[in-house]
């Protein structure tokens, strides 16, 4: 199933992922490899499964009560940050 | 006289601990020297934490000098997949993005291992973010196998799987999402088992793919794996798909006869493999069926019809899942920035240098399948067909105790053998990635060797929460075949390693 | 964008604007949806943040309790069907205040469906639909330069990210912007009833978006519709609903067409400018959370939590109507908000007095409210001395104009009426002797006056009981002063 560079630009930027020119090409020959190989799923007949998006029947329903917990993690997060302007995160303006 | 200190058990080093025969200092001591002579040649870890290891294990001796009462991993060291986070020590998934950042908080199995006193010993290599079979898309290293340095000790938990063959570590941890624990379990011939789908909490455990993600125990017997995943496992309220099903295991079930056991055979899936199977493989096979029918199980003939569709369905479920999943490496909060002028500039700066090929390659897919108009044709519809593996799984396991299978197609590949090739790298996942969809526990073990030395591992799988049968089963084989006892002429100090 | 052509009236009575609003309210939980961090407004920058809503590698949600407590009292509230099975999915757009890259959102599977609202907008009384109420998280605040010279940096606070919020999405049944003023005025009004929403518009607690469209009167398709977005006040809501939908028609009066975007409302300029057209929209992705479990309600605790909740204000007023006997009218302002209409209540019960006790309420509580923005919980006249009052002005025991006397007393005294018409020598003058003693004073200050009514001209009795009332400081006894002075004119020669 060949996929042009153009779906890959397309994608790539809905993934916020720069990619090469130089690299297009590849990608798109690689996406259009596995993308002919998953094709075989088209021949199936799955009228009226019901799809599984995780396997955790039988588990019971864990809601957290309402109550506020300090968290002692926080200054060492916000020194992880790349960037800072006090406590704030700083990143560059939305354009 | 008593083995060296690196080549006993995890269960003997903790007694040994517990009852003051050895000291948790020595024990750590030794693996950390061990680890010292062979981690550089083989490229096992990321990070270690030799210094902290050893503060460990005083303060638990200590604790044993004033009487305390020492938990069941008294001692013992334990590696942990650069996957899971540990407290200001640097995790970064084998990815660049990454690079130096330090986790505020532990992962739960790394509270699990300090409430069992283990002492944490490092963080080990893996393929970036979890995504591949060779340890190759490391962004940092690779890492080599034991048994043969040229050959991968597959992945993406390779370094976890190497460390605990060349006798670095008794014990280590991994994760596997397709068959990231069991495969490169085989590779380097030692046990690696993926628990139930929510049999251990993955709080802590950087996402790949989260409905399939599972954190799961390397080690060198069957006894060992079933000590590091009754401490492991069990619920945990900061993951509500952790299970409270998930119960230990208990040491003594694991020595029980085979007598009345129901072990499933699902041939048909070794003709998927077609002629990518190795001969040497589809023998082991063959002779562990009779070894089994020898030590009084029966055997059945099982079929999963659906099989044959799991890898199509994993590679669009798994990258659908990650290109979400990562979504939040974007330079803003943690990890390495590209900087740019403009916020979106900025954001595919950082993430296009961030992330390597594979990583790259199925962001790129899980985003198309997920996108407007294809979400039907592919994602759903591969939900659709997971339904159908799962319930072929459940049916079989109906029909019998555990399934006995292969977990590789091959042993252990030349490094670079693969590595340009993503789609015959996919199609090598043929065994492991059926139980990963299903969600059912599966287990890797030692099962012999093939003409050149490389491990061959075979694989069991179980019903939900019946890890126990599955250790069970792996035990009496152990109890027939040394495979599990040999070890890599490296992690011999006289042999010299590979020097 | 410039400001449109305005429609003329012939051109709006041509066209049927159809809107549809998507209301976002903040639940008034302790902690977020997903962590346990404190939601309080106003905190320092990136004070309630953990490594869960700053979207941390390897953290996982878990679902506050109370979210979907709250969030069921609102369905319950408008009659929305409960889904027994309600299950999160993950709406995926890369913006800074997004910590984990994707919200934790509600998508094919929300919590409720249906329900609707009753509104009364001007002389129209219709009720909207609503098409869905479902769970989701906050994102967290961007705070952009605004142009400030040089500044070419956002910075971002994350405490907002993970607050809970309910998204209610109506059904396009209004018709206009004071339609929609309306609708939200009402759906504000039942979640601060339902206590599960501040409904404080300038702290961001509610906000709304408006989906507007026109089309040719009869014509059952509709037309092309536009969003407008950052409408963070009813007014805003209603004005630029209005704007819109003269820029609709006026476009297409002028031979143009609308084109689906997505529209700024610029309050301090009065316009709508495009924030991004129908190509660059999202695509959001959407997919199952597999982090967290469907959201299984068992009918038992959904009916529990319907024989919990509070009568709402629709029910409230027609119990008004019906109890007190008082007018529709008044009914809807007393029902204003719960505790205006509990305030009510005890007045009128412990004066006996329904409609007094409406009126004093609407007009001198009311004034007094106006002008010195008391809520009526702070109100310094508690509904007992209210209640006093409008008692003793129903018994005659003060007339009006004493009474509202008393009533500016009470505003800066603890006391109560009687107490104070003690303190202050209201007390009316009753006593027939002192009538008529002040009746003489008055005729002897009035001669000429006095003596007209003697020669048989009736009406200056009036003036003369006038003065009476005046001399007495309003004090006076109505009916026995007339009485008394009518006594003395007649019976006493001049
Ligand atoms: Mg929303
Ligand atoms: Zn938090």
């Amino acid at each position: 199933m060949p996929i042009d560079v153009s779906v890959v630009r397309k994608v790539a930027a809905l993934a916020r992922l720069r990619i090469e020119p130089s690299e297009e090409e590849r990608y798109a020959r690689e996406l259009g490899g596995i993308l002919g190989f998953v094709e075989q799923l088209q021949a199936l007949d799955v009228a009226g499964i019901e799809p599984t998006s995780q396997v955790t029947e039988g588990a019971r329903p864990a809601l957290r009560p309402d109550e506020v917990r300090a968290c002692d993690a926080r200054e060492e997060a916000l020194a992880a940050a790349p960037e800072r302007d006090g406590d704030y995160f700083k990143v560059p303006q939305v354009v | 006289m008593s083995a060296p200190v690196i080549q006993e058990s995890a269960e003997a080093l903790a007694r040994a601990v517990a009852t003051g025969d050895r000291s948790a200092t020595e024990v750590t001591g030794a693996f950390l020297a061990q680890a010292d002579r062979t981690a550089p040649q083989l490229g096992t870890y990321l990070h270690r934490m030799a210094e902290s290891a050893l503060r460990d294990a005083e303060a638990i001796d200590r604790r044993r000098a004033k009487g305390e009462r020492l938990g069941p991993l008294a001692g013992v060291p334990v590696a942990l997949k650069d996957n899971i986070c540990v407290r200001g020590v640097p995790t970064t998934c084998g990815s660049k993005i990454l690079e130096g950042y330090r986790p505020p908080y532990d992962a739960h199995v790394v509270e699990r291992l300090r409430a069992a006193d283990a002492v944490i010993v490092g963080k080990t290599n893996c393929d970036e973010f979890a995504m591949g079979s060779s340890t190759e898309n490391s962004a940092y290293q690779v890492t080599r196998n034991p048994w043969n340095l040229d050959c991968v000790p597959g992945g993406s938990s390779g370094g976890s799987a190497a460390t605990v063959a060349a006798l670095e570590a008794p014990l280590s941890l991994g994760s596997d999402t397709g068959g990231s624990v069991r495969q490169p379990a085989a590779f380097c011939g030692v046990y690696g088992l993926k628990p139930t789908y929510g049999a251990v909490s993955r709080y802590g455990l950087v996402a790949f793919a989260s409905s399939l993600d599972q954190i799961g125990p390397f080690a060198r017997s069957a006894r060992d794996t079933a000590l590091l995943q009754s401490a492991i496992c069990g619920r945990d309220s900061r993951d509500t798909t952790s299970r409270a099903d998930a119960r230990p295991i208990s040491l003594d079930t694991l020595e029980r006869d085979l007598t009345g056991l129901r072990l499933g055979v699902p041939r048909a899936i070794l003709d998927e493999a077609g002629e990518g199977l190795a001969p040497s493989i589809r023998a082991t096979f063959e002779s562990a069926i009779s070894a089994y029918e020898r030590a009084g199980a029966s055997i059945v003939d099982v079929s999963l019809p659906h099989a044959r569709y799991a890898i199509a369905t994993y590679y669009l479920i798994a990258p659908a899942e990650a290109s979400s999943n990562l979504a939040r490496y974007d330079g803003v909060r943690y990890g390495v920035r590209r900087s740019e002028s403009d916020l979106r500039g900025m954001y595919e700066a950082t993430r296009g240098a961030g992330f390597g090929r594979e990583v790259k390659r199925r962001i790129l897919l899980g985003t198309y399948a997920l996108s407007a108009g294809y979400y039907d044709a592919y994602y759903l519809r591969a939900q659709k067909v997971r339904t159908l593996i799962r319930k072929d799984f459940l049916d079989a396991l109906a029909l019998s105790d555990a399934l006995l299978l292969p977990i590789t197609p091959t042993p252990a590949f030349k490094i670079a053998e693969k590595s340009d090739d993503p789609l015959a790298m996919y199609l090598s996942d043929i065994f492991s990635i059926p139980a990963s969809l299903a969600g059912v526990p599966a287990l890797s073990f030692p099962a012999s060797f093939d003409a050149a030395g490389l491990p061959i591992g075979l694989q069991l799988v179980g019903r939900p929460f019946e890890e126990e049968t599955m250790l069970r089963v792996a035990r009496a084989y152990e109890n027939e075949h040394d495979a599990a006892s040999r070890v890599p002429a490296i992690a011999l100090a006289d042999a010299g390693g590979a020097r | 964008m410039t400001k449109p052509a305005m429609a003329s009236e012939a051109m709006r009575a041509k066209y049927e604007p159809v809107i549809g609003l998507e209301v976002h309210a903040q639940l008034k939980t302790n902690t977020k949806i997903f962590c346990a961090c404190a939601t309080t407004f106003g905190a320092a920058p990136n004070s309630q943040v953990c490594p869960v809503c700053l979207g941390l590698p390897g953290v996982l949600p878990v679902l506050n309790e109370r979210a979907v407590t709250f969030a069921v009292m609102a369905g319950l509230a408008v009659g929305a069907t409960i889904h027994p099975r309600s299950i999160f999915a993950r709406k995926n757009y890369f913006y800074p205040d997004l910590p984990k890259g994707y919200q934790i959102s509600q998508y094919d599977r929300p919590l409720c469906e249906g329900g609707g609202i009753e509104i009364h907008a001007e002389e129209v009384r219709k009720r909207i639909g609503l098409v869905r109420i479902h769970l989701e998280e906050d994102a967290g605040k961007s705070l952009h330069p605004e142009g400030k010279e040089g500044v070419t940096t956002t910075r971002v606070d994350l405490n907002r990210a993970g607050v809970p919020l309910i998204e209610i999405v109506s059904e396009p049944d209004l018709r206009s912007g004071v339609e929609a003023y309306h609708y939200l005025t009402k759906l504000k009004q039942i979640l601060v009833y339902l206590d599960v929403c501040d409904g404080n518009m300038e702290e961001g607690s509610l906000r709304c978006d408006a989906n507007v469209s026109v089309r040719p009167r009869g014509q059952a398709a509709f037309g092309t519709r536009t969003e407008i977005k950052n409408l963070n006040s009813f007014r805003y809501v209603e004005k630029a609903i209005a704007y819109e939908i003269d820029r609709q028609i006026a476009l297409i009066e002028s031979g143009g067409s609308v084109v689906q975007e997505t529209l700024l409302w610029d309050s301090a300029r009065g316009v709508a400018e495009t924030l991004r057209s129908k190509e660059e929209a999202h695509d959001y992705r959407y997919f199952p959370e597999p982090d967290l479990l469907p959201v299984d309600l068992e009918a038992a605790w959904v009916e529990g939590l319907r024989a919990t909740l509070p009568e709402l204000p629709d029910a409230l007023r027609e119990r008004l109507v019906r109890e007190q006997g008082i007018p529709e009218y008044d009914a809807e302002v007393l029902t204003e908000t719960r505790a205006l209409a509990s305030y009510y209540e005890e007045v009128a019960a412990r004066s006996g007095q329904p409609k007094l006790a409406s009126n004093w309420i609407m007009t001198e509580v009311n004034a007094v409210r106006n002008k010195t923005g008391d809520s009526i919980e702070s109100f310094p006249v508690r509904a007992d001395r209210l209640g006093d009052l409008v008692a003793m002005v129903s018994n005659g025991r003060v007339s009006g104009k004493i009474a509202k006397q008393l009533f500016e007393l009470m505003l800066t005294s603890p006391d109560g009426p009687e107490a104070l018409v003690q303190k202050h020598g209201l007390l009316p003058i009753e006593d027939d002797a002192a009538l008529r003693a002040l009746a003489r004073e008055v005729l002897a200050a009035n001669p000429g006056p006095a003596a007209e009514f003697r020669a048989g001209k009736e009406k200056t009795f009036a003036f003369l009981v006038g003065q009476a009332m005046k001399q007495s400081r309003g004090r006076a006894h109505p009916e026995k002063l007339q009485a008394a002075l009518r006594a003395v004119l007649t019976e006493e020669p001049a």
